[in-house]
């Protein structure tokens, strides 16, 4: 390649050879002229690229690799962290808002009422035997499901029923079972709970809705299957399984149990106040630990309520 | 719940023609969750029946040197085998695991397979079984015998009697798959709590009507009548509910029928053929299939019963109970408090008024439902049995099983509300089974329940499902399963079956003829709804934003930690644990009172991070907190509160900034800070906090925040200085402006700058200086001045020293022009005048 210094003593030659269009015929000049340009800004470029290799001779090269210049002070950015449960909650209630839900929180205690009463299990039912609640010494329950709080939903929101809308509501909360921690089980989780109801709502909408939210949060058609359950709430009642999301290392044969759900069941309904004649609804409830869990490979449960930064600090 | 599919193919036919992996399927996509399936021909391969031709004893051991006829596993001649097992003997026929075979006690675990080699200088191949190693039994003392005259029905479905080199599994029906049942879903259906029933659903599913085959178990069919049982029994005296006969030998009295609606029960004089005998026997292998054990012919009777109808039985010793009645009356009635009994285990229990008693003339003799009682227990010497078959309220046998700690296969069963009509169709078999001769029937049923009857159009049952399933397909369906149904057009009258207590409303049809056809096989829909926005939780949306500043802007990160906290922790923190609601059931003191402010326990958690290495993080918590001082809500639950909490390393200033920084991106532009003076969070040291209070509303925000005091951080073995503060979301919310409205102007003339240094008496305050500054500046706001002060250094030469310099740097503008130099100059002599004022000097 030309020096610098040449390249600038050809372009003054060049600047020099415009003096020939005086000498020239009218209709020469103009040919002349631009094939002058052209040899101008092609010389021009050159000489731009002829300075930066001339420049990039005096600049000492740093070591790309490494986390500061010598006798440099590494530089430092301070991370915060977002709990990856509470992440995954707003993604959920997320998708269920855009769907047109309501969101309304459960509460940390509660009690027999509306664990069990107003969703339909009989006093001294064994069937209250499967949840294993806590109690404190008053009585009061820190709910062991968030279905606890599907009487209050429906209370709230009955008003809409009568103005000719649905009430579509989605809740999540923390909910606590008296059982022994290991890898896959907390006292203390994350539950996601779904009330739907209004007129001429069936099973078949239920499961549209349901299948709709898993095609969204794993962004893809999943297909779905159920297996039958029983909650004293709900009648029909199913579990849902999806297959196992191609996100998740799926390859369309295994399947994933993701929730409870069914039809709300007429005494539900009626303690409510609303009346099982005119409305019919489904309800759903999953847990949100397992949902993290799935998308991080998790192996152990007890990460989340762990409080460890090396956990936490990874996302 | 174990369910063998072999056991269901011989109960309904069709089952046999449908592949083993979609029966499977179907029975998880339409009756119960199957959560896994073991496959018995693997686990019993390689085990064969042989006779053994030779056994010599090995000198100076136990052991004896065998040579067993294989059949066609030994064509080149006898096996030699060692066995250390006392019963064997020429002649008998045995197990045989042959070289190669997984001892069945292991399959699954270690998998221990067997192979050729030597015991004692002896070569052995392979060995011959005990009960124990191959899985159907608990007992060690020596190996299994088989009766020569034991007959099985092969593949071809040609029946044999055993001999040598037969297939093990094949001899005793164990090519078979055993299906694990998740049985919380069947809560509610006591009647698939045996295999009949579970057999019944399994036809439903398939399409075709169950019949009852080989055993006559139908609770509602004529021949189930007690006439038919005497008839068929011939005994010597029967008594029934109407007709109290003066001469018999026993009565039954329930004294409340709401613990036990019906009471049948026989007294049966045994025959010889229940001795027990050493071969071992199909039922044995039934038994073990269901998980349970062979253990005399009597109780092997009485549970092959209970696993075939799940209606449990039990099985007294008649005479025994005659000796401590004195007379043959049995009485049901609920227990006295701490009235004693000593159960078939040993132990003895002090009963509460919930359990129910079955006494001999009011003399406790058996816990109803859970476990018979030592005095009468069944043995060798039993010449006759009082056969109970009865049915218990099973509220009162919840309470029984949680209070004493029996979780029984009976009592599983009775928990779930075994039908009234069954006990005696069941005792009737029962007694056919035994043989034997029976003395006397009793049948207590004083009420007798009526058959469950529902109307519902199907409409109504394809409104719900979101189908079209035409009546015909809905009556079949449900006639399959013991339904009888009328019908007027599209108008249903579904009468449920006597066993299915659980079928009361349109729904419970509903959910019949929707599981039996298959949610599967629903069409997807959308519901309809109006076009309304979803309004947003404004609580919810400000957790979301503090998120977003916390974790994303001021590198802090978020926990979630129990909500449960120690008593130990409240007291280290000098929180009041009476003001906790307490958790009374708690898993350990570590979770024992719900807690009242989140602080505590992000300090706890700072002290696992901080000997984890980390010396420089700040931590939140976002969650709800309780106090018994909170009160109660409309609904008589205990208040919450949603909080905020924050800890940080580092003192009052870092702190300070942190919570100001806070406030600020939410809109809260100048938060007064004033002493805290009696503070509600008791860990933080009153001299190194502050309370910041925001608005003059009704409901003002107050946060306290500040260091935590040095004797809590001592407690909770915190070496470094922390600081913290709580927020209460709610007050919160209400006290963040509305954005749009706090946006100022700016200017668009030149600022000026200028930086000053401010000396002062050491005690004097940083707000009296600064606010001296504001002051001088607020004067010339009708020159529509703006301005900015920066804090930028505080010098102290030492603590000997009694003033402080105070840097600042301020920065101000006119909203209106270019500000002239006199101007600037009259501006920063009000600055100093003010400053002066305050007693302070400008360097």
């Amino acid at each position: 390649m030309s020096s610098v210094e040449e390249i600038k003593s050809n372009l003054k030659a060049l600047n020099a050879e415009y003096a020939k269009i005086k000498t020239l015929l009218k209709e020469e000049r103009k040919s002349f002229g631009e094939e002058l340009n052209k040899r101008r800004r092609k010389l021009q470029a050159e000489l731009q690229v002829a300075m930066d290799a001339a420049e990039a001779e005096n600049i000492e090269p740093i070591d790309i690799t490494a986390p500061s210049a010598p006798n440099a002070k590494i530089p430092e950015i301070k991370q915060g962290s977002r709990h990856p449960l509470m992440t995954e909650l707003e993604r959920v209630l997320d998708i269920y808002s855009h769907m047109g839900f309501d969101v309304m929180e459960a509460r940390q205690l509660d009690d027999e009422f509306h664990m069990f009463e107003a969703l339909n299990f009989p006093e001294g039912h064994p069937a209250r035997d499967g949840y294993d609640t806590f109690r404190t010494s008053e009585g009061f329950i820190p709910p062991a499901h968030t279905s606890t709080m599907q009487h209050r939903a429906l209370k709230r929101y009955k008003k809409d029923l009568e103005n000719g809308g649905k009430i579509a509501v989605v809740i999540p909360g923390r909910v606590f079972r008296n059982e022994d921690v290991d890898a896959t089980h907390e006292h203390t989780f994350y539950q996601c709970e779904g009330v739907f109801v209004g007129k001429n709502v069936n099973m078949g909408q239920m499961l549209g809705v349901l299948k709709n939210f898993f095609d969204t949060y794993y962004g893809q058609n999943l297909n779905i299957k159920t297996q039958p359950g029983y909650f004293p709430f709900t009648e029909p009642s199913v579990e849902l399984l999806i297959e196992k999301p191609k996100s998740l290392g799926g390859k369309g044969d295994g399947w994933l149990e993701m929730l409870g759900c069914g039809m709300i069941h007429p005494n539900v309904l009626k303690m409510a106040g609303i009346n099982p004649d005119e409305y019919q609804g489904f309800a759903w409830g999953g847990g949100i630990d397992r949902l993290v869990m799935l998308k991080y490979g998790l192996s152990d449960v007890r990460y989340f309520e762990s409080g460890k930064l090396d956990f936490l600090k990874e996302f | 719940m174990k369910i063998s599919l072999n056991e269901i193919k011989k109960l309904v036919p069709a089952a046999a023609s449908v592949e083993t992996d979609e029966l499977i399927k179907l029975i998880g996509s339409r009756l119960v969750e199957v959560e896994g399936k073991l496959n018995l021909a693997e686990k019993y391969k390689g085990i064969y029946i042989v006779k053994v031709v030779e056994c010599e004893p090995i000198p100076d051991t136990h052991l004896h040197l065998c040579k067993i006829d294989a059949g066609a596993h030994s064509l080149d001649g006898p096996i030699q085998v060692v066995c250390g097992a006392p019963n064997v003997r020429k002649d008998m026929l045995a197990v045989w695991l042959a070289p190669g075979a997984v001892v069945p006690e292991t399959y699954g675990e270690e998998n221990f397979k067997l192979d050729v080699r030597k015991l004692r200088g002896y070569e052995s191949n392979g060995m011959l079984a005990g009960l124990d190693e191959i899985d159907l039994g608990d007992d060690h003392s020596g190996i299994i015998e088989i009766s020569p005259h034991h007959k099985y029905t092969d593949a071809e479905g040609k029946e044999h009697e055993v001999s040598p080199g037969d297939a093990f599994a094949e001899a005793f029906d164990l090519n078979d798959i055993i299906l694990d049942i998740e049985n919380k879903s069947l809560t509610h259906r006591p009647d698939t709590f045996g295999l009949v029933g579970f057999a019944r659903e399994v036809a439903g599913i398939l399409g075709v009507k169950f019949e009852y085959k080989n055993e006559p178990f139908d609770a509602d069919s004529q021949d189930a009548r007690l006439e038919d049982t005497v008839s068929s029994g011939s005994p010597q005296i029967v008594q029934k509910t109407a007709t109290h006969s003066e001469d018999s030998p026993i009565t039954v009295t329930i004294k409340d029928i709401s613990l036990c609606p019906r009471y049948s029960c026989a007294v049966i004089e045994l025959s010889d053929a229940l001795s027990d005998d050493k071969y071992l026997t199909d039922m044995d292998v039934f038994l073990a299939k269901a998980g349970m054990r062979g253990i005399s012919k009597i109780v092997d009777i009485t549970n092959y019963m209970m696993l075939m109808t799940g209606q449990p039985l039990h099985a007294f010793d008649y005479d025994k109970f005659l000796k401590i009645a004195g007379s043959s009356e049995i009485i049901i009635r609920a227990a006295k408090n701490g009235e004693e009994l000593q159960l078939l285990d040993g132990k003895t229990i002090k009963c509460t008024t919930d359990d129910i008693l079955i006494t001999a003339n009011d003399i406790p003799v058996a816990l109803a439902g859970a476990m018979g009682g030592a005095s009468t227990e069944i043995d060798a010497s039993t010449k006759r049995i009082l056969l109970e078959s009865a049915t218990f309220s099973l509220y009162n046998l919840r309470k029984t099983q949680m209070a004493h700690g029996i979780f029984s296969e009976a009592i599983t069963r009775f928990t779930k509300g075994q039908p009234a009509s069954q006990t005696l169709p069941v005792l009737r078999k029962t007694i056919s089974l035994l043989g034997g001769k029976l003395l006397s029937v009793v049948d207590e049923y004083p009420s007798p329940t009526k058959k469950n009857v529902v109307k519902i159009t199907t409409p109504e049952i394809n409104s719900l499902l979101g189908t079209d399933y035409k009546t015909e397909l809905i009556i079949k369906t449900l006639e399959n399963v013991g339904f009888t149904v009328s019908c007027d057009h599209e108008e249903l009258t579904v009468t449920a079956p006597s066993w299915r207590t659980d079928i009361h409303i349109k729904v419970d049809i509903i959910e019949e003829v929707g599981r039996m056809l298959g949610y599967d096989n629903i069409p997807l829909d959308f519901p309809t709804r109006p076009f309304v926005g979803a309004t947003k939780d404004s609580l919810l949306d400000l957790k979301s934003r503090l998120r977003t500043i916390l974790s994303d802007k001021l590198s802090a990160h978020e926990l979630l930690t129990y909500s449960f906290v120690s008593s130990k922790l409240q007291e280290n923190v000098g929180e009041d644990t009476d003001d906790s609601y307490e958790i009374v059931n708690s898993i350990s003191p570590e979770l024992q009172r719900f807690r009242q402010s989140l602080i505590p326990s992000l300090l706890d958690k700072a002290y696992t991070n901080i000997r984890a290495g980390y010396h420089d993080f700040s931590l939140y918590e976002i969650n709800q907190v309780a106090k018994k001082s909170y009160g109660k809500d409309s609904d008589n639950v205990p208040i919450l509160h949603n909080h905020l909490g924050f800890i940080t390393l580092g003192d009052y200033y870092s702190m300070k900034v942190i919570l100001t920084t806070l406030l600020c991106d939410l809109g809260i532009k100048s938060p007064v800070i004033t002493e805290l003076k009696a503070g509600s969070l008791p860990y933080l040291e009153p001299l190194h906090s502050a309370l910041l209070t925001v608005g003059s509303s009704d409901s003002p925000l107050k946060i306290e925040f500040g260091e935590i005091k040095s004797t809590v951080r001592k407690r909770l073995k915190l070496p470094e200085t922390v600081s913290a503060f709580e927020i209460d979301l709610d007050a919160l919310l209400s006290n963040i402006p509305d954005v749009s409205a706090s946006m100022p102007e700016l200017s668009k003339f030149p600022s000026v700058e200028r930086d000053l240094t401010v000396k002062i008496a050491k005690g004097a305050t940083y707000a009296n200086v600064s606010a001296a500054i504001s002051a001088a500046l607020d004067s010339e706001k009708d020159k529509g001045i703006i301005y900015q002060i920066t804090p930028v250094s505080i010098y102290q030469k030492d603590d000997a020293s009694k003033t402080k310099n105070l840097s600042f740097h301020l920065e101000f503008a006119s909203r209106k022009k270019t500000l002239e130099n006199d101007e600037i100059f009259a501006i920063m002599n009000t600055v100093s005048k003010n400053i002066e004022q305050v007693g302070a000097e400008i360097v």
